[in-house]
């Protein structure tokens, strides 16, 4: 009845990963010959290293989001909040001095903001989309608004600064591991324990999947809310902690913008539903993974901008469409399986 | 006699269920054909196919022949088949005309609504039924009674091109007057040459309208025969098949400790409502549907308030402010409508049965998989739930599956009370009795069950004792042994003296 607990390393590697998943790794193995044989720089050091860097933004967003699409909600808010925290963190960092106040605040800024979405959602009732298209305006205006005259706000903080462009474990020609992909590795991993392996993370599940239900066996939906939409706000806050590092400035909007449609695609693509109660943090990762080697590939073939947006735009489409598609198919080979007389 | 329609060899499957199994039949001109079956055998799939909300997935429908097997709603409206639908969707802000021709207005030039031809059709055909004065062609949808939205779904129906109407359970809503006044109008259609379907429960209308009976079970036609060469008897045999019913017995566990005790409450939808249920005791709901059963399962759960009265459990007083505070006093509540209301269809069964009990499988939050696997499923297998795995999805279990998964929930969580709304609905008669025995095992072992059920057999099985709701009002406890079908339809209705 149960599964029971394979040994073997690959099993277990294949179990983490989950089934469902292999598709996306087909399809990044597949892009990936693509571009190299187009270009040989891709798999030079530098370019992975890069890779590794760009990843680390759109990730902490999509671990977040993650939580947020599971629980068949949505925020599209997150990269004004990312702005917000940017400016906010850099003011702290330029006048205070504090590196570790700096993070705080931008994460902090991120988790109020957060907490704005779900009371908007939970107590003026309005619904995720529109409460969140709301706040992505606001809070731009606000990140713009705390910024003195509008202006990003340098940062001239060489420790804070390697939380963007530091690096690690860098031996002779090997470029080492970017800090900020470090950061994002920590972050998937717990929110893939939070998911999977919490009484939280299952409530997420099973508030996706059907929320009267969820209710009537005793989770209360409000609540829930709040820790979801403070958890998208927090780590949007990081994501834009770290493009302030990066910058050495503090972005009210360069930097920051159009992450909201990079994050949301990924957890799609990842596998999750539109309608909740399916998605996880591994197969969100995948993605971020995918298009960020799409990016960096788009970017070495010099292939212009504005085909890289239309691209970004069809991806989202065809995410989404993949997940419909999959579950329409699923209904019907179970209606022809009852048909032919199973009844199970 | 020549068919109207047509039905050849129709089948349909849904995830888990068969609804219809190569199922034909035929209506001629001026002809009541009636559909009998219990909830679940397949009347509404094969209405649906043949309006087009469904597609089958096999055989063949014809329509005066022309074949409208895969019509759209719309296709089917205008080939000629017209269902009047037991719960009809009107719109509340606009007049009455317009809800009739919602749709499908008739125009003047520059798209402009026609409203005066509109009034005047209605007119027309309130009078040529025999409704007239019954119906305000200007009035809104929002102003109009049960009875007078139905009649605007019959009207709808009527419009011109109409070869076939089906009428499903039409009387439901409706006073014995008005009953007199439907029938008299499907007189009139059967003298138009109209083909007529007519699916209902209440057997006695069935038997003094119709033609002829096609009887339905499991989705397979058990019967077709004509009206005049059968009995009330003959029909419900051909509908219950197997007797499981009948043959399931319980004997009375009742213990002197009192687990619910209800005092004097009132909400919205009830007044002034007490009642006790005793540890191993099973009281049962009956009523109409409407009545408040539903809404009062809830307010006792949590999910909707009360405005004043008392709740104890084990004669603690308790304040029950939403479905989590309700768990914490060991109530439990298996809903009516369980994909709506009870379960995540897209997770795991291990997932499902483990919901309301996650706060004890876990340390510090964090959750033991092997405690998950030691809590539930002892209690799968001790429900004989059919599935592959615990890792299933439950939405590709079949409907008694799906319910029995309900029920682990519950049994998992260990209640002292459990409250089951229409705990068998769409459960097929295998799966039915399984649930009876363990429902009975369950009052055995001490719990306090409150059952609310629309199927009379099934409530007069079950309950040690019956309260019957009208209107938000509760009547007083009547005994198993007193307890017939006559005694609880009458206290429903309100038509018998009270005990």
């Amino acid at each position: 009845m149960t599964a029971t607990p394979a040994a073997d390393p690959i099993h277990r590697l294949l179990r983490f990963v989950g089934a469902e998943n292999l598709s996306l790794i087909i399809a990044l193995i597949l892009l990936v010959v693509l571009i190299a044989t187009q270009t040989e720089f891709f798999f030079s050091s530098r370019n992975l290293f890069n890779i590794g860097q760009n990843m680390a933004v759109v990730g902490l967003i999509a671990v977040g989001m993650t939580l947020v699409i599971v629980s068949a909600g949505l925020d599209i808010s997150v990269g004004s909040i990312a702005g917000c925290a940017s400016v906010v963190c850099a003011l702290m960092v330029s006048h205070a001095g504090s590196v570790a106040g700096g993070i705080g605040a931008g994460v902090a800024i991120g988790l109020v903001l957060g907490l704005i979405n779900a009371v908007i959602i939970n107590y003026l009732r309005v619904n995720a989309v529109v409460a969140t298209l709301a706040t992505f305006s606001a809070f731009r205006g606000v990140a713009f608004l705390i910024a003195p005259e509008g202006r990003p706000v340098g940062v001239l903080n060489e420790t804070f600064a390697l939380l963007g462009s530091g690096r690690f474990l860098d031996f002779g020609s090997f470029p080492g591991i970017p800090v900020a992909f470090a950061i994002l590795v920590g972050v998937a991993l717990a929110g893939h324990f939070v998911m999977s392996a919490t009484v939280f993370g299952r409530q997420v599940y099973s508030m996706g999947g059907n929320p009267a239900a969820a209710r009537l066996a005793g989770i209360n939906l409000n609540r829930m809310r709040l820790w979801i939409y403070a958890i998208s706000g927090g780590l949007s806050g990081l994501a834009g902690v770290i493009v302030t590092a990066r910058t050495s400035s503090g972005q009210p909007a360069s930097g920051t913008q159009g992450l909201e449609l990079e994050a949301i695609t990924a957890v799609f693509l990842g596998g999750a539903l539109l309608a909740g109660g399916k998605g996880t943090v591994v197969g969100t990762m995948l993605a971020v993974l995918l298009l960020a080697v799409l990016s960096n590939g788009m970017n070495l073939l010099g292939i212009p901008t504005f085909y890289q947006l239309v691209a970004k735009g069809l991806l989202l489409v065809l995410a989404v469409a993949i997940g419909q598609w999959r579950m329409a198919a699923a209904e019907t080979r179970q209606a022809r399986l009852t048909a032919a007389g199973g009844n199970l | 006699m020549t068919a109207i329609l047509d039905v050849v060899a129709v089948g349909k499957a849904f995830p888990g269920v068969r609804a219809l199994t190569s199922l034909s039949m035929q209506v001629a001109r001026g002809e009541v054909v009636a559909f009998v079956g219990e909830n679940g055998a397949g009347k509404s799939t094969l209405l649906k196919i043949l309006c087009g909300d469904y597609t089958l997935d096999e055989g063949q429908v014809r329509l005066d022949g022309a074949e409208v097997s895969h019509a759209s709603p719309l296709e089917a409206r205008r080939a000629g088949f017209r269902l009047v639908r037991q719960e009809p969707e009107i719109v509340p802000d606009i007049s009455v005309a317009e809800n009739v021709f919602v749709g499908e207005c008739p125009r003047r030039a520059l798209g402009r609504v026609d409203f005066p031809a509109m009034r005047a059709e209605v007119n027309a055909l309130l009078a040529r039924y025999g409704f007239a004065g019954m119906l305000d062609a200007d009035a809104l949808g929002r102003s109009l009674s049960p009875a007078q939205m139905h009649l605007v779904e019959i009207l709808r129906a009527l419009k011109p091109g109409v070869k076939v109407v089906a009428f499903d359970e039409p009387t439901s809503s409706l006073t014995s007057d008005e009953v007199a006044r439907l029938f008299a109008m499907i007189a009139k259609l059967k003298a138009e040459g109209l083909g007529i379907i007519y699916v209902s429960h209440r057997l006695k209308e069935v038997m003094a309208i119709s033609d002829r009976i096609v009887v339905l079970k499991d989705g397979v036609q058990t019967g077709n025969l004509p009206t005049a060469d059968t009995t009330e008897n003959e029909i419900v045999r051909l509908m219950v098949g197997r007797e499981l019913i009948h043959n399931f017995k319980r004997a009375e566990t009742s213990r002197p400790e009192v687990v619910l005790d209800v005092q004097g409450l009132n909400s919205r939808w009830h007044r002034d409502i007490s009642f006790r249920i005793h540890a191993g005791e099973i009281l049962g709901f009956g009523g109409l549907v409407g009545a408040g059963r539903t809404e009062l399962a809830k307010v006792i759960f949590g999910e909707f308030a009360k405005s004043s009265g008392i709740v104890r459990i084990s004669g603690v007083e308790k304040n029950i402010r939403a479905p989590s505070d309700a768990i914490a006093a060991d109530i439990g509540f298996a809903p009516e409508n369980r994909k709506v209301e009870g379960l995540i269809l897209v997770r795991s069964v291990i997932e499902n049965a483990a919901l309301a009990v996650y706060a004890r499988l876990a340390r510090h939050g964090i959750l033991r998989t092997a405690r998950m696997a030691e809590a539930v499923g002892p209690v799968i297998r001790q429900l004989e739930v059919k599935t592959p795995s615990l890792a299933q999805e439950v939405g590709k279990l079949s409907g008694g599956n799906q319910q029995k998964v309900v029920l682990a929930r519950w049994l998992a969580a260990g209640p002292k009370l459990l409250i089951l709304d229409e705990p068998t609905r769409a459960v097929d008669v295998g799966a039915k009795a399984e649930i009876y025995r363990l429902i009975d095992k369950l009052a055995s072992e001490g719990m306090a069950i409150m059952v609310i059920s629309s199927e009379m057999p099934e409530l007069l099985a079950l309950s040690d004792r019956i309260v019957v709701m009208r209107d938000g009002r509760l009547s007083p406890p009547v005994e198993k042994r007193d307890a017939t079908e006559e005694r609880i339809v009458s206290l429903a209705l309100g038509t018998g003296q009270a005990a």
